[in-house]
């Protein structure tokens, strides 16, 4: 059949439907069909499924024209989903195009959430499609004879691609691909991404360095022009504005007009916890919601999420309270309305919510914008302004993982095993390790079967192991058990299962939550009270509790930052500011607190580079306000405490946030010989940057994620009970023996290397340094914390760096006694 | 490096690698050593560097050296699984030192009493001499005063300008002292002290009274 007949095939069904294919989705199939790879810009909900599922099968109709009568077996797409909760709205989606154009392919899903009998169904017989995550894609190349499985393969699409990018499923993804590459002749990459800053570069992370394949393929840009207007909840009383915190329960009289006024509404919260507390306050003052909202985040039961997800899609909800579990894909239709609570912190991540609002053609998607603390205002109008401006980010691939290599390297020691020979040309050709020395490359291999880099006596280290035919495998049943089990490179707290003693999954909470509870205590989450009973076996039994508590659920998890192009807007906000234009209605609202500030201290202008000092309870406070982002103050602030500790022995906790950051300690800090000793100097920026990442617990930190990667530790699984508690043990004291006697070790090195790249962000702080030092410093000694300093010196999270002795320190310190 | 206390008017000598000697009886306590864990870890795929291992020998060896005890008592724990390279290291150096040794044994305790017997290292449940009482898991009595390991104990130590510290230490409560761990490659679980309780942290080869 020719292209032209095909493209008909597909363009008569979308008009049976009364659609019109999309310009881009008929560029895409055609690309695909000339055989080509390549990057489709699309955002959510604008039919990007079809763009790629409808020239699939487009192919295997070509490929067999008695289609209709004959069904071909075998596997002939794989689309990845960084989340479970969005294949279900691809499979019905691509199962009824399948459908009813009576080809006779199968849709089937296999993520974590697949039930085993299922599972051992698909490995007899792979469905057409098969929609999968990068982690439960990787599980099945630790299985036997996944060469033969995936030889049909004609196409993998890797769905919103910019998620994954920035983060080491994405490394994952990219060598899932150099293995595929070479299994399934046929194979075409592509792969979805919403408008980010780097396309270029998704484009080459996703297709690597094979020259033919980037000669061979496309960028096909949806250019979906929409609308979006920011709206901010500005509080009614600024007087009683907080000046931290980030929960921002004080507006919520103002959110529920909001929430009458339309249908139904999104309320994006950035963590479970602030979900939790919102779900919960809205009902204990509105109980006249009770049934008409409910809450969705990942921690909750699959069934619950589903049903949630329907539920909006039937309109049968007036809100959901929602974190970024809803962020991408779930298709349904746009809502009315969406508010979202507290700095969204990126650009894009803020647009793609936004874009989840009404999308009738021509008209602007809304988004409300509640933040949950004065200084968030700020932020507020600048993302109108860079909402304006057209602003968007980059997400940053990472580069030479090794612990996610080696984690790959024993996935396919565990399946088929491997011969180097054959595998190391396809790592090279992936972007992520092209610059891999042989030697590099050797190291890995050492690691995996001997634990080290030179035999040793009596050694019973026991990993993959090297057969007479020179193929590397892992013959351990055990070995391979815990491999499969350990596999994905999200790293996350032990989690418990929540369980009424009477049976009835609830969700799954962090360890460290439940750890500090007795039998008998009561607690919030997902939107029930109810009483532990007894933890047994990594599932907390429990009952449902009449008794009011304020105790809700909280989770860990990391804090995002604002990225370089966000602070920088924010810098340019803070200017008008300092210019007393006021002239946006966020500005305005904040006069107050402006008024304050330059009572107490000032608000610098372009020139102006402000250091503040005061004394509190808590110690002498010296906050510096770069307005660079959280990442490079974190390095700056580092930076500078490892300079002034050269000077002299002293103590520093340091504390950051997006505006600036601080350095307390318990004796003051003469400011004048920061200056007069040029410590914002960028000479030996460098190595002084890696001593001081030596001395704070950053490095440390990072190394967490790449021992349980790598394997060094072994996390477990919360649903199998294996008996590992004799192999448990945690990654602090792996880096304490690594920095004493193994510190040329690759892994250990990456955690420092991670940090410079990922955290730090090194160029951004030597331009800043710069910048610094082209301005006038203004030195205010204060009498108390300013407006500006609250939300700094009031941060919990922090670093420390000392050049105490450790002896004095102790003698300076008291015991903490129970209370 | 040492801290001097008594107990039942009795003179114990805080050590700071953890171990504790009784010179009345020239005996060295110490408890927790998890000797093979590192090995252990490496047999499951886990790869630690095996010189971690060592350090462990080395440094009981140091404090062996510097007491000089009649006999070595480990207070359960000694070896933290089932048999492997690092046993035979042992051995050696149980034979290397001139004292007695007994191992009460622990939860970790798997290797079998006659490979110790072999090596005539005297295995007990628990053990009674005068006023004082020695076990494993703590375990409180009438009369007598308990000395344990099993916790791995350690406190928060809290300072001006928000500085918190953990530290590994020797806790002491009217009726019992819990060691800390010796093994380099163990953990440790903070424990709240009460008023009455006596804290000794470890910090840099020294032995210090915090409470």
């Amino acid at each position: 059949m020719k292209q032209t007949e095909l493209i008909k095939i597909a363009s008569n069904w979308f008009q049976e439907k009364n659609w019109k294919p999309f310009p881009f989705q008929k560029k895409t199939w055609k690309a695909f069909l000339d055989g080509k790879h390549g990057l489709l810009n699309a955002p959510t909900g604008s039919g990007k499924t079809y763009a790629l599922w409808v020239p699939i099968v487009l192919q295997y109709i070509k490929d067999n024209p008695n289609y209709k009568e004959k069904h071909t077996k075998g596997i002939k797409a794989i689309w990845i989903t960084p989340l479970r909760a969005l294949s279900v709205e691809i499979q019905q989606s691509a199962q009824r195009f399948a459908d009813e154009l009576g080809t006779g392919l199968t849709v089937g899903i296999r993520t974590g959430d697949t039930p085993q009998s299922v599972r051992a169904k698909q490995k007899r017989s792979m469905p057409d499609l098969l929609i999968t995550t990068p982690e439960s894609l990787m599980l099945l190349l630790a299985s036997k004879g996944y060469e033969k499985m995936f030889k049909t393969l004609t196409a993998v699409v890797v769905d919103e691609w910019h998620e994954l990018l920035g983060s080491k499923r994405g490394v994952q993804m990219e060598l899932a691909l150099s293995r595929l590459k070479t299994v399934s002749p046929q194979l075409r990459i592509w792969g979805i991404s919403a408008t980010i800053g780097n396309l270029e570069q998704a484009q080459d992370v996703l297709l690597g360095m094979n020259q033919s394949i980037k000669e061979h393929s496309v960028l096909i840009k949806a250019n979906l022009n929409k609308k979006i207007v920011v709206k901010s909840i500005i509080p009614k009383k600024m007087e009683t504005f907080p000046w931290r915190g980030h929960i921002g329960l004080h507006v919520l009289d103002q959110v529920i007009p909001i929430i009458k006024a339309s249908k139904t509404t999104l309320i994006f919260t950035n963590t479970r916890s602030q979900c939790e507390i919102w779900f919960q306050k809205i009902l204990e003052k509105y109980p006249e919601f009770a049934g008409e909202i409910a809450m969705h985040h990942g921690s909750i039961n699959k069934e619950t999420r589903l049903w949630v997800e329907q539920a909006i899609r039937n309109e049968s909800l007036k809100a959901v309270v929602a974190t970024s579990s809803l962020d991408l894909g779930v298709d349904f239709a746009p809502v009315e309305t969406i508010i979202q609570i507290g700095g969204p912190k990126g650009i894009a991540k803020f647009l793609q919510r936004a874009g989840r609002s009404n999308h009738r053609p021509g008209e602007a998607s809304v988004i409300h914008f509640l933040p949950t603390h004065a200084m968030e205002l700020i932020e507020a109008s600048a993302l109108k302004r860079a909402v304006k401006e057209d602003v968007m980010e980059d997400r940053i691939p990472y580069l030479m993982s090794y612990d996610v290599l080696i984690q790959y390297l024993v996935t396919l020691a565990v399946s088929d095993g491997f011969i180097p020979s054959e595998i190391f040309p396809e790592i090279k050709n992936t972007f992520c390790f092209q610059g891999i020395t042989d030697e590099e490359w050797l190291w890995c291999l050492n690691f995996i079967t001997m634990g080290s880099q030179s035999l040793q006596a009596y050694d019973e280290y026991k990993r993959v192991i090297i057969d007479e035919n020179g193929i590397y495998k892992v013959e351990s049943r055990q070995t391979a058990m815990m491999h499969r089990l350990s596999i994905g490179t999200i790293v996350s707290d032990a989690m418990v299962q929540v369980k009424y003693v009477s049976g009835g999954f609830i969700g799954t909470i962090e360890e460290f939550f439940i750890g500090k509870m007795k039998p008998g205590d009561v607690f919030v989450f997902a939107g029930r009270t109810l009483e532990l009973v007894r933890v047994r076996n990594m599932i907390a039994q429990v009952r449902r509790s009449t008794k009011r508590t304020r105790n809700i659920v909280s989770f860990m998890g990391g804090r995002m930052a604002l990225s370089s192009q966000m602070s920088e807007i924010l810098r340019r906000e803070l200017q008008s500011e300092a210019d007393h234009k006021r002239n946006t209605p966020e500005l305005k609202a904040l006069s107050g607190i402006f008024d304050r500030q330059e009572l107490e201290s000032i608000v610098p202008g372009e020139n102006e580079f402000l250091i503040e000092t005061f004394k509190t309870r808590e110690g002498y406070h010296t906050v510096f306000y770069p307005f660079e982002g959280r990442f490079v103050h974190m390095a700056m602030s580092g930076l500078l405490a490892y300079r002034i500790s050269l000077l002299l022995p002293i103590t520093f906790s340091l504390a950051y946030n997006d505006y600036g950051f601080e350095l307390l300690s318990d004796q003051p800090l003469d400011v004048q010989e920061v200056l007069d000793n040029n410590l914002f100097s960028t000479d030996y920026l460098f190595d002084d940057l890696q001593k001081s990442l030596n001395s704070t617990e950053l490095a440390r930190r990072k190394f967490r994620d790449i021992a349980v990667i790598s394997g060094m530790v072994f996390t477990g699984y919360p649903s199998k009970q294996i008996k590992t508690k004799h192999l448990q043990s945690n990654s602090q004291l792996l880096f304490d023996v690594f920095r004493d006697y193994e510190n040329n070790n690759l892994l250990y090195i990456q955690a420092f290397r991670e940090t410079f790249e990922h955290e730090m962000e090194e160029g951004r702080l030597r331009t800043a340094l710069e910048r610094i030092a082209t301005q006038n410093i203004i030195w205010k000694q204060c009498d108390k914390a300013t407006p500006f300093s609250f939300p700094i010196i009031t941060d919990r999270l922090r670093e420390k760096l000392s050049s105490e002795k450790l002896k004095d320190r102790i003698k300076k310190m008291t015991l903490l006694l129970t209370k | 490096m040492t801290h001097l206390i008594q107990i039942r008017k009795q003179d114990f000598i805080l050590h700071a690698s953890g171990a504790i000697f009784w010179k009345n009886q020239s005996m060295l306590l110490i408890a927790d050593v998890h000797l093979g864990k590192v090995t252990h870890f490496r047999k499951h795929g886990a790869a630690i560097p095996l010189i971690a291992a060592y350090e462990n020998l080395e440094k009981l060896t140091e404090v062996v050296n510097y007491f000089q005890p009649k006999t070595v008592c480990f207070l359960g724990d000694l070896f933290h699984s089932v048999l492997n390279s690092e046993w035979e290291d042992f051995t050696k150096w149980v034979e290397y030192i001139k004292s007695n040794v007994i191992l009460i044994s622990g939860n970790h305790d798997i290797i079998p009493q006659y490979l110790f017997e072999d090596i005539d290292v005297k295995v007990l449940e628990e053990l009674k001499i005068n006023n004082f009482y020695f076990t494993h898991h703590p375990t409180e009595h009438d009369t007598l005063f308990n000395f344990c390991g099993h916790i791995h104990p350690g406190v928060k130590m809290r300072g001006i300008g928000r500085q918190v510290m953990r530290l590994a230490c020797f806790f002491k409560t009217k009726n019992q002292m819990i060691f800390p761990a010796f093994g380099n490659f163990t953990g440790k679980y903070i424990l709240e002290p009460t008023k009455e309780d006596e804290v000794f942290v470890l910090v840099d080869d020294e032995v210090i009274a915090v409470s």
